[in-house]
């Protein structure tokens, strides 16, 4: 059996199938059609594109609801779900929020400024049926990019296995879904993005199977007045929270793992710290004083001590 | 904990869910009323009655693969009819056998199945033994979901080879060793129509070809080969009121014997509570005799004529009257479940020159275990 690696664009990340296969045409044949799919749901979902299902349910915001598939139910439920388990920090309306802190922001904003736009956060205003959603609100919008991309890793994950692809795994953009171990049994090395050093990993974890996401406060930030702040945002109050660095969680499945990292994110650093114990899932957190937290430590001295 | 549950309700792992294991034990009585005694010149007025015991596995083997085991054994005693002649009043009288035939039957087939997202496919073996016949088949089968699984072709072929060795064939110069053969194809479409409905059509047909003749009758000359095809209609629709769901299926059935049957059958399912399902259900059945289907036989005729007094290929009509209760709770099921047939010539939708004296009547009664984990 080889190893054929398949490395692809989607999501606004680089992404990267790895396969074992006994013929380089099963491989293709299997990434082709998971590139495809990965592909349906980043048209699906886009917030950028005039056709999406984002772009019609937020373009009807507080004028009507919107019509929506069992695959968009069973998501926005999801979301709800991660919404309530997150005491409203989750929140998937948070999006508008990036109309005060993007890029292009060189001074703090002024309270009257966050306020107009917190109105206009807040899951629990949504109305969600079986099969219609409704933003009570003109100017409301969703975005499914805090649970799609996971949710997508588990998909291609779930399609690769019934086309009998057993060892290999699936990495969007960092969030990887483990196949099944190489196919001399053992388990695959996943590094673990150093913090402050893009270039180098932290840690490397051994995983066979399940699914490993990270993210932190790290990747995307604002200076504003020779102060960092993190893209990471309390839909609540507004303002930008004070994470801890880098979170990894390993779970069953890469959607749950990135939910409990994104929550543990948004809690700050001590309340993050206590959600992560509070779960039943393995995870590696790296406060601003790059002390490393959590039960994949020992993980990492052990990879560490390897070398 | 919650994420991982509200997890699980999302399609891609609704479809990868590992099947469970599924273990059912059944055990019936089937009890045929008696004939007529004054339809009887000789032989015993004492239909068939059979005990069967049924038991089935279900496992998942591989991620992907499941293996089905099933057996049942059945114990039959009682007389059946060997042939008709003429009684006083010029209709048809029975010859039954004596009273004590008893046999056994054995049956066992397993079964391998391969999902994928949006198909499965099967191989299932069988063999069944009896005393004077001896049965292995073969099932292909094929399912693919289209539409996002709202539409559902399924195909299927089967071949079996039958064996039949009668008892007593030196005794009552019957063959002594004869076989048949069984091809069969089947396709179907299902329809999800809506949330709450769904139509299934399907058509199969059969070629039987060998020896189709009953050994046990005095007299029975049947052609070497027969076609059958049937075409049926299913469709399902639920009620949130009062919570119950229609079943109604329509079958028809032509061979070139010259038999055609319509079949109607209607069921309902109300649930009375969560625990507890309440099904009555009634079916009609109006069969056309065969061609060379005789009331009463000819013994003049030469035997490489076709001629048959079989019940079964006469003309005549049938009502059956169930009710079914499943009890459930937790993982595991019970139901009880009783059917009265009935049949006669008058229920028949053409007309018979005779009614049959060996026309059925019978009784079934099943209690049925089921467990999942």
């Amino acid at each position: 059996m080889e190893l054929y690696e398949f490395p692809f664009h989607a999501m606004g990340c680089p992404c990267e199938l790895r396969f074992y296969a006994d013929k380089k045409q099963t491989a293709e044949r299997v990434a082709e059609q998971c590139i495809a799919e990965a592909r349906r749901f980043e048209y699906k979902y886009s917030r950028y594109l005039e056709d999406s299902v984002t772009t019609h349910i937020n373009h009807s915001a507080g004028l009507r609801p919107i019509q929506i598939d069992q695959e968009t139910h069973a998501i926005l439920h999801y979301a709800q779900v991660c919404y309530e388990q997150s005491n409203g920090l989750f929140d998937i309306t948070s999006g508008v929020l990036r109309k005060v802190w993007n890029q292009d922001r060189r001074s703090l904003p002024v309270d009257s400024e966050l306020q107009s736009l917190v109105e206009l956060v807040g899951w629990h205003k949504v109305e969600l049926n079986d099969d219609t959603v409704y933003l009570p609100a003109l100017g409301m919008e969703l975005d499914f990019g805090g649970v799609v991309k996971e949710y997508v890793a588990d998909t291609l994950t779930v399609m690769a296995r019934s086309s009998a692809i057993e060892h290999g795994f699936v990495n969007l953009g960092g969030d990887i879904s483990i196949i099944g171990p190489q196919v001399n049994g053992e388990p695959w090395s996943i590094g673990i993005v150093h913090p402050t050093e893009p270039d180098t990993a932290i840690a490397a974890i051994a995983l066979s199977s399940g699914a490993i996401t990270t993210s932190g406060g790290y990747e995307r930030y604002f200076d504003i007045d020779n102060r960092h702040y993190s893209h990471l945002i309390n839909p609540k109050t507004g303002w930008p929270v004070e994470s801890l660095l880098s979170v990894s969680v390993v779970a069953d499945k890469a959607i749950v793992a990135g939910s409990i990292s994104s929550i543990a994110l948004l809690n700050g650093e001590v309340d993050g710290l206590a959600w992560l114990a509070s779960c039943d899932s393995a995870y590696l957190a790296i406060d601003c004083a790059l002390v490393c937290h959590g039960d994949l430590v020992n993980t990492i001295e052990k990879s560490n001590a390897l070398k | 904990m919650a994420l991982s549950t509200a997890a699980l309700s999302l399609p891609a792992f609704s479809a990868s869910q590992p099947p469970e294991i599924e273990l059912s034990l059944k055990t019936s009585v089937y009890k045929e009323g008696d004939v007529p005694i004054h339809r009887v010149v000789s032989g015993s007025e004492e239909r068939y009655e059979i005990d069967i015991q049924q038991f089935y596995l279900l496992t998942p083997v591989a991620r992907n693969w499941s293996l089905a085991f099933n057996a049942s054994h059945e114990t039959m005693s009682g007389a059946s009819p060997w042939g008709t002649v003429p009684g006083i009043d010029g209709r048809p009288t029975l010859i039954m056998s004596g009273a004590t035939i008893r046999d056994s039957r054995t049956e066992l087939s397993v079964g391998v199945n391969r999902y994928t997202d949006n198909a499965s496919f099967g191989i299932g073996f069988t063999h069944s033994n009896e005393d004077d016949y001896e049965a292995d088949a073969i099932v292909l089968s094929g399912e693919w979901d289209f539409n996002n699984k709202l539409s559902t072709l399924a195909l299927g072929l089967s071949y079996s080879d039958d064996k039949i060795e009668p008892t007593d064939a030196l005794l009552f110069g019957r063959v002594q060793k004869e076989d048949k053969r069984s091809r069969s194809f089947s396709i179907s479409w299902t329809q999800v129509l809506n949330k709450t409905s769904l139509l299934q059509s399907g058509l199969s047909v059969t070629k039987q070809d060998g020896y189709l003749t009953d050994p046990y009758k005095l007299r029975d000359v049947r052609p070497d080969e027969r076609l059958e095809w049937a075409l049926s209609l299913r469709y399902r629709k639920f009620f949130e009121n009062p919570d119950g769901a229609l079943h109604l299926d329509y079958r028809y059935y032509d061979d070139d014997f010259g038999v055609h049957s319509h079949t109607v059958q209607t069921a309902w399912y109300q649930n009375i509570s969560e625990q507890f399902q309440l099904v009555p259900s009634l079916r009609y059945y109006s069969q056309r005799e065969a061609d060379f289907y005789l009331a009463i036989d000819d013994f003049t005729l030469p035997l490489i004529v076709n001629q048959s007094s079989d019940y079964r290929l006469s003309t005549y009509g049938a009502y059956t009257f169930g009710l079914k209760g499943i009890f459930k709770h937790n993982n595991w099921s019970v139901n009880i479940s009783l059917d009265r047939y009935i049949s006669n010539d008058k229920y028949a939708l053409s007309d018979a020159q005779f009614k049959h004296p060996a026309l059925l009547d019978f009784s079934l009664m099943s209690v049925g275990f089921d467990i999942r984990f």
